[in-house]
């Protein structure tokens, strides 16, 4: 048997449950540390080792001196893999960037937030470092973590599915959401989960990211025949995928063009924020 | 063999005698729905479901399916040694009860799909075991299906005993001998009197005017039709509208391709190479290793899969490639239908024929 | 088909198999021999147990496997006249198998092996005739196999010509033998490529600019052409424009294969199976196939 591979794990900007699965398939499948030898894991011991050669980062990128750590790892790492949704797309930390920064660190931290606390717009760390892999999901899914470890160690490039979650669904024979009236944006979302959100009834957040082919238009249709407005549908997009979404630029499929789908609502601070997914305005 | 009468109130004694020896599934009643499931007794039966999401064929070509189990080591010399042992999975004595007369269409085609050239013993030895029991259909599952003009609301040659309910009992036709000992030796039963048989034929004559047609062609020009207008804009304007989700292909009673995987074990030295439903409208289905896809846009695969529902699978099988079941059409989100396309190619016909409203 | 190991696995309930086995089940072969052939390919010759004889036809292809990664055509490199207890493959690494066939497969090692599949070259119509071949890149592979077969049984042929198109010098395949048939006057050899480097001294562009260099006699010549798709359409128009009826002019289709027995959906041409109608067809064929070219 050759030598195990070293691997280490790292958290940036994240709730660390993606970390959380990976001790859970420890748990589930002990075999897997008869194939690795993990020598840095905060979240599950306390030994840290420096030598690994795969390392799996947690969170995205949320500041500026988290660059340096983000490179030290990629210095040593051989291959480095986004775990989870936040380090492969940003996640739900990248929903902030569709408001100016100022106006969230005042928000969340109060008037005295742009000084305390460090902060700029969410990045996947890929938009920082070279990343190999990803494995997507919030959180990821324990087997398809265990499987995508098995190809690393057989010397293959692992491969996700690259189409739509409805895929999994009809296989699963679950009823369509879409169809029972339910926004579900698994027609545009990459697959690979199981299906495991429509399953159990609620309808897919896209957190896996968006699938090459996404027709977001007809996404798009498909909602406002929900009777969802143009406001709900943006947030129901950027949930996840804010990032990607700006990236896009002019042709991000938001109503609000721009890509960031901000500024026409933040025109005045104090309504902040006006997103449906965000906590209610305090009073 | 020969038509038996068989009360509805003994459904329930016929039911149980046959889960002593058999794996029974039928369509049973779900939160939102109906699902082909196993089931446990009589009173789980929804034989007068309109329609399932997925057609029976799932119990005969299993969503996914270990094909062999290997084990690889290796030797003193340090060479990769392999050992493979065939797997037939899902291999047990089964009814399948209640199956509308579009899904027998679609498993007389499974049949000779996995039959022909190459047979498929995996398939086969699932079938072998296999009793499928039909319902006659006596009103339309709703406004999706459209099998009467795809001739396939008649019951095809394939199942074992077949069902007509008329009044307070099921008219039971014997397809086979199988069959017709399956029914004697698990419930009373007892032969069509003339005045019967009456009453059937007037059952069957009286469905007909409930169904209606959707289709403005017969369905022997609808291999024409496609012939035609595979050059048509159509494809491109569906292709547009496609969110290439694969869900028509999956509940399809007719689609039978699948991807093959390879599963490791832990250990790293066992696993299974399995079938899984794979579908020719997702991107990857027709690339090959040097990048090139030989239907790489959403029109093309759109296109493919209504030239083989009308066509292809006509040419290569001699059997009906769509069943009018209705199911893409309800699966479908962004309403692309098989009779609205063949529909609307009809209707480009013949402003292309007329030259009073030709453009 | 070969012959599979009758001891039977069930997971669920155990079926006599009457002497049936699973067609998706490979036979484990051993590699006896592996030869770098360019930074892309390498040859693999494998033998079958026993040394049983493939039994192939030029054009036809085997599945190969390493269970575990998975499973790929691969069309058989060796001519049936050199095939005896050990056959050859000529595998690019273009892909998830193929990649971890070149890193970890060597001698001694066991792959699996299902076929030979698919149509292959109709030899009994190539005889007597003369024989155009028009390999382009990796089509040298299954190529070599019709020409050695001709070689091989060279009084049965009339000429030989063969047209072979590469990218760049490093990419040309069997150089040896391409230098053994220079030395030949019954084959008439001609390679040109794309990008040439300062060492080439041969004819530079792509393959069709070669088709002017040979005159042929269009009433008793076949010509067959194998390359990637984007050859096709133009090695096709030359053959024309020599006089070549699109009955005499074969092509091999690449397509994507899972099950290489005609279940599995992916290498269909229209209606066709490519694994099994294929994946040689007559261009003649190729014209009532609106996906084929």
């Amino acid at each position: 048997m050759p030598p195990k591979p070293k691997i280490a794990f790292f958290d940036f900007t994240s709730c660390e449950g993606c970390q959380l699965t990976v001790v859970d398939a420890l748990q589930t499948h002990l075999g897997l540390l008869d194939l690795v030898e993990i020598v840095q894991f905060r979240e599950a011991m306390s030994e840290r080792g420096e030598d690994y050669q795969i390392a799996f980062i947690e969170g995205s990128c949320t500041r500026e001196s988290d660059e340096a750590r983000l490179r030290a790892i990629r210095a040593q790492a051989a291959v480095v893999i986004a775990l989870g949704a936040c380090a492969h797309l940003g996640g739900v930390n990248s929903m902030k960037n569709r408001w100016p920064i100022e106006n969230v660190q005042t928000y969340v931290y109060g008037k005295h937030g742009r000084e305390r606390y460090e902060s700029y717009p969410a990045r996947p760390i890929s938009a920082v470092i070279e990343v190999d892999y990803a494995i997507p999901g919030c959180p990821i899914d324990r087997l398809e973590f265990i499987r995508f470890v098995q190809k690393l160690l057989q010397g293959r490039k692992p491969k996700l599915p690259d189409y739509p979650l409805c895929v999994e669904c009809k296989l699963a024979e679950n009823a369509c959401l879409n169809k029972l009236g339910q926004p579900c944006l698994g027609p545009v979302t990459l697959a690979g989960c199981d299906a495991v959100c429509p399953s159990y009834g609620d309808g897919c957040e896209a957190c896996r990211g968006f699938a090459p082919e996404a027709n977001f238009a007809h996404m798009r249709e498909i909602l406002q025949g929900h009777g969802l407005s143009e406001v709900e549908i943006d947030a129901q997009f950027t949930m996840f995928n804010a990032y990607q979404l700006k990236a896009m630029g002019a042709n991000a499929p938001l109503s609000t063009g721009a890509g960031n789908g901000s500024r026409r609502r933040t025109a005045d601070a104090e309504k902040l924020p006006s997103s449906t997914f965000a906590a209610p305005k305090e009073t | 063999m020969s038509l038996y009468i068989l009360p509805k109130e003994r459904l329930p004694g016929f039911v149980d005698n046959l889960r002593a020896g058999f794996r029974v599934v039928g369509p049973v009643r779900t939160e939102t729905g109906f699902a082909f499931d196993t089931i446990h007794s009589a009173d789980e039966l929804a034989l007068d479901y309109p329609t399932t999401i997925l057609p029976p064929k799932k119990y005969l070509l299993p969503q996914r399916e270990t094909l062999f189990t290997f084990h690889t080591g290796t030797s003193e010399q340090g060479a990769r040694q392999i050992d493979v042992q065939p797997a037939f999975e899902d291999v047990q004595p089964t009814v399948i009860l209640g199956v509308h007369t579009c899904d027998m269409h679609g498993i007389m085609l499974y049949d000779k799909v996995f039959t022909e050239g190459y047979r498929d013993e995996h398939y086969i030895a699932r079938r072998e075991q296999t009793y499928i029991v039909g319902i006659e259909c006596l009103r339309p599952c709703d406004e999706a299906s459209f099998c009467k003009d795809m001739g396939t609301l008649t019951a095809p040659p394939v199942y074992d005993l077949h069902m007509t309910a008329v009044d307070g009992m099921y008219l039971i036709d014997t397809g086979t001998e199988k069959g017709e000992r399956l029914l004697l030796s698990n419930v009373e039963v007892h032969l069509a009197t003339t005045e019967d048989i009456r009453r059937l034929s007037q059952t069957l004559s009286a469905k007909w005017p409930h169904f209606r047609h959707r289709l403005k062609m017969t369905k022997d020009q609808i291999p024409s039709l496609m012939t035609i207008n595979y050059g048509s804009n159509i494809w491109d304007t569906l292709g547009e509208r496609c969110l290439a989700c694969g869900s028509c292909t999956n509940v399809c009673p007719t689609c039978f391709c699948f991807d093959v995987q390879d599963e490791m074990d832990l250990n790293m030295s066992e696993g299974q190479r399995s079938r899984i439903w794979d579908s020719c409208q997702l991107h990857e289905f027709a690339l090959v290793a040097g990048g090139h896809n030989f239907r790489g846009s959403k029109a093309s695969r759109v296109r493919h899969r209504m030239m083989r529902k009308g066509k292809y699978i006509q040419q290569v099988h001699s059997l009906t490639g769509c069943t009018g079941c209705g199911r893409c059409q309800r699966a479908c989100l962004v309403d692309i239908t098989i009779p609205g396309t063949l529909n609307a190619l009809y209707d480009e016909m013949q402003i292309d024929l007329n030259p009073a409203t030709g453009a | 088909m070969f012959e599979t190991a009758p001891n039977l696995v069930t997971t669920t309930t155990p079926r006599p198999t009457n002497g049936h086995s699973s067609i998706y089940l490979p036979t484990v072969a051993q590699v006896v021999g592996v030869q770098t052939e360019t930074v892309f390919e390498k040859v693999y010759t494998v033998r079958l147990p026993g040394g049983k004889n493939l039994g192939h036809r030029p054009g036809q292809f085997v599945m190969v496997s390493i269970p575990g990664v998975g499973e790929a055509p691969i069309s058989v490199m060796s001519s049936p006249s050199r095939t005896h207890d050990t056959f050859r493959l000529c595998i690019r690494n273009a892909g998830d198998l193929t990649g971890v066939i070149h890193d970890t497969v060597l001698p001694g090692d066991s792959i699996g092996i299902r076929g030979p599949f698919g149509r292959g070259f109709p030899l009994e119509v190539f005889k007597g005739k003369d024989v155009l071949v028009a390999p382009g890149g990796l089509g040298m592979a299954p190529a070599r196999s019709l020409i050695d077969e001709i070689l091989d049984n060279r009084d049965e042929y009339g000429r030989l010509v063969v047209l072979y198109g590469a990218k760049n010098p490093s990419e040309i395949l069997f150089r040896e033998e391409l230098r053994a048939w220079r030395q030949r006057d019954d084959i008439e050899l001609f390679v040109t490529v794309d990008r040439p480097d300062e060492s080439w001294v041969g004819h530079i562009g792509v393959i069709t600019r070669l088709f002017p260099r040979v005159q042929i006699n269009p009433f008793k010549t076949v010509a067959i052409t194998i390359g990637p798709p984007v050859m096709y359409r133009f090695v096709v128009m030359e053959l024309l424009g020599k006089g070549l009826t699109p009955d005499q002019i074969w092509m091999s289709f690449e397509r994507r294969m899972k099950c290489g027995v005609g279940k599995c959906g992916h290498c269909q041409v229209n209606h066709r199976y490519s694994c099994q109608d294929g994946p040689a067809w007559t261009y003649a064929e190729a014209l009532a196939f609106e996906e084929a070219l």
